[in-house]
């Protein structure tokens, strides 16, 4: 009997926001997927590339990169250049035949449980629609 | 048509200059379709410089070379300029360093060239194969005459140019101290068909093409030894702890170099096309950057090396970048 395939999802969670906020969403026990093992970092602008890169190559299916809402960076602006940054990286992973939906940018406060709940649920989905991460099987 | 008499002047001058350490330029090389980046120390060095449409160097690599080792005690810091010979293209990877505070604007004396457009070495060996011995081509209106063995041919310059020739936007150094003959001004504009097509290609075409390119890739690195962006005193792929960039040459490891690679040169990217004409695989690592210079145009309105008051494009952010809500 085929399992259906559960992603593996990295979140790069900022310590101020998202990382709380998906704090909230266990200890106020929503629902959500188990699929999102999350790393800890103090603002979404640390958040290299290359930390993206290594996920997938390690095989995550999908990585999310939890920041403060706009105007709400402890660090003024870590998260607009986050966001800047994680675009043009999707643009590439999209010409080097990498699925841009594998990564996704969300702005999750410490007190929106619920909306980290939701955005797990979703990507989730989403990454069941795209299926597993070729990139683990480029490894020759 | 520049005039080298002119060139070697400029070139004396500014070496003459007691606040000037050398000045780089290009002499006629020895082997090839290709001049050599060569230096003048002193006034009579100016002899050998030369333009011709060989000059395909963006010596814009050289001022990020200079070494500033640790001073001893009471000695001075050594704040002499360096002069450059610079083509159009090339004077925006100057522009670029000073907006990343690389250099200082008074770090360099440039000495411009009104640039007419070069041959792509890779073309004309193709059709001259096996020359090794050094070829003289010289611009001859709108053709370039290239003399193998005391023999003359011409060829029209679409044959022979690299595509940032023919789709030049700034064949005048956008900054300058000297230049050497009348301004040109720049009619051309760069052209997205290519990479426009790729792009609505399946993820798996893409890929198709992608992985047939970086499975040839040696890791050599000389893209980015002549690219004048990648001036890292410690690049990437280097570092060992952690080690980002296995040393491994294979698919997955060299696919993520020219990931990062072309990551590192967003916004960055001047189009100068020298990692795509060092690189002896023959890698269109041109096709990769030029569809990130594309998406950054469209995206955030920005162009590499252009203004050297703007803020680099990734130290920077507007409220109103474009978001996007796709599921
Ligand atoms: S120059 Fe070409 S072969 Fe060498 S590392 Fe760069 S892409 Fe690879
Ligand atoms: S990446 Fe290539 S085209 Fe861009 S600045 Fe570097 S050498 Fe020039
Ligand atoms: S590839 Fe990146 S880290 Fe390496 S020299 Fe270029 S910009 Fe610097
Ligand atoms: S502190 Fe949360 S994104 Fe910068």
């Amino acid at each position: 009997m085929a399992k259906e395939f559960e992603p593996n999802i990295i979140g790069f969670l900022c310590n101020w926001c998202s990382y709380a906020g998906a704090d909230l969403a266990g200890t106020s026990r929503m629902k959500y997927p188990p699929n999102i093992k999350s790393i800890r970092v103090m603002c979404s602008g640390r958040v290299d590339p290359v930390f993206v890169l290594e996920a997938l190559r390690k095989g995550a299916d999908g990585v999310l990169i939890g920041g403060c809402h706009p105007g709400d960076c402890h660090y003024q602006s870590g998260n607009y250049k986050a966001n800047r940054r994680m675009k043009l990286l999707k643009k590439l992973l999209e010409e080097l035949a990498i699925d841009p939906g594998r990564l996704r940018f969300e702005y999750i406060s410490a007190s929106e449980g619920a909306k980290f709940a939701s955005v797990a649920t979703e990507f989730v989905d989403q990454l069941k629609k795209i299926g597993p991460n070729p990139l683990k099987e480029v490894k020759k | 048509m520049v005039d080298e008499k002119t060139l070697r002047d400029a070139v004396k001058k500014t070496v003459g200059r007691k606040d000037v350490k050398y000045v780089v330029g290009y002499d006629k090389g020895t082997t090839g379709f290709q001049a050599a980046p060569t230096f003048a120390y002193e006034e009579k060095d100016a002899e050998k410089f030369v333009f011709n449409p060989t000059c395909v160097n963006n010596l814009a690599v050289y001022p990020m070379l200079e070494d500033k080792p640790p001073l001893r005690k009471g000695e001075e810091p050594d704040t002499r300029k360096i002069g450059i010979v610079l083509k159009g293209c090339d004077s925006r990877a100057i522009v670029q360093i000073i907006q990343e505070k690389g250099l200082k604007r008074e770090d360099v004396v440039i000495i411009g060239i009104p640039c007419t457009g070069v041959i792509d070495p890779k073309k004309l060996k193709v059709k001259f194969p096996g020359q090794h011995k050094s070829v003289e081509v010289k611009y001859d209106n709108d053709k370039f005459a290239v003399t193998v063995d005391g023999k003359t041919q011409k060829f029209s310059k679409d044959e022979l140019m690299p595509e940032k020739c023919k789709e030049c936007e700034y064949p005048t150094p956008i900054i300058h101290d000297i230049l050497i003959g009348k301004e040109i001004k720049g009619v051309k504009k760069p052209d997205y068909k290519e990479i426009e097509g790729f792009e609505k290609k399946s993820l798996d075409d893409k890929w198709k093409n992608w992985e047939k390119e970086f499975d040839k890739c040696i890791r050599c690195y000389a893209c980015r030894q002549a690219c004048p962006m990648c001036y890292c005193k410690e690049c990437m792929v280097e570092i060992l702890d952690p080690q980002w960039v296995r040393r491994s040459v294979n698919l997955s490891e060299n696919t993520a170099w020219n990931l990062l690679r072309a990551f590192h040169l967003a916004g960055r990217c001047i189009s100068c096309g020298e990692c795509e004409r060092s690189c002896p695989m023959d890698i269109p690592l041109m096709k990769l950057n030029k569809k990130i210079t594309k998406d950054i145009h469209e995206m955030f309105d920005y162009k590499a090396g252009v203004d050297a008051e703007a803020k680099p494009l990734l130290a920077m952010f507007k409220p109103d970048d474009p978001e996007e809500f796709i599921l």
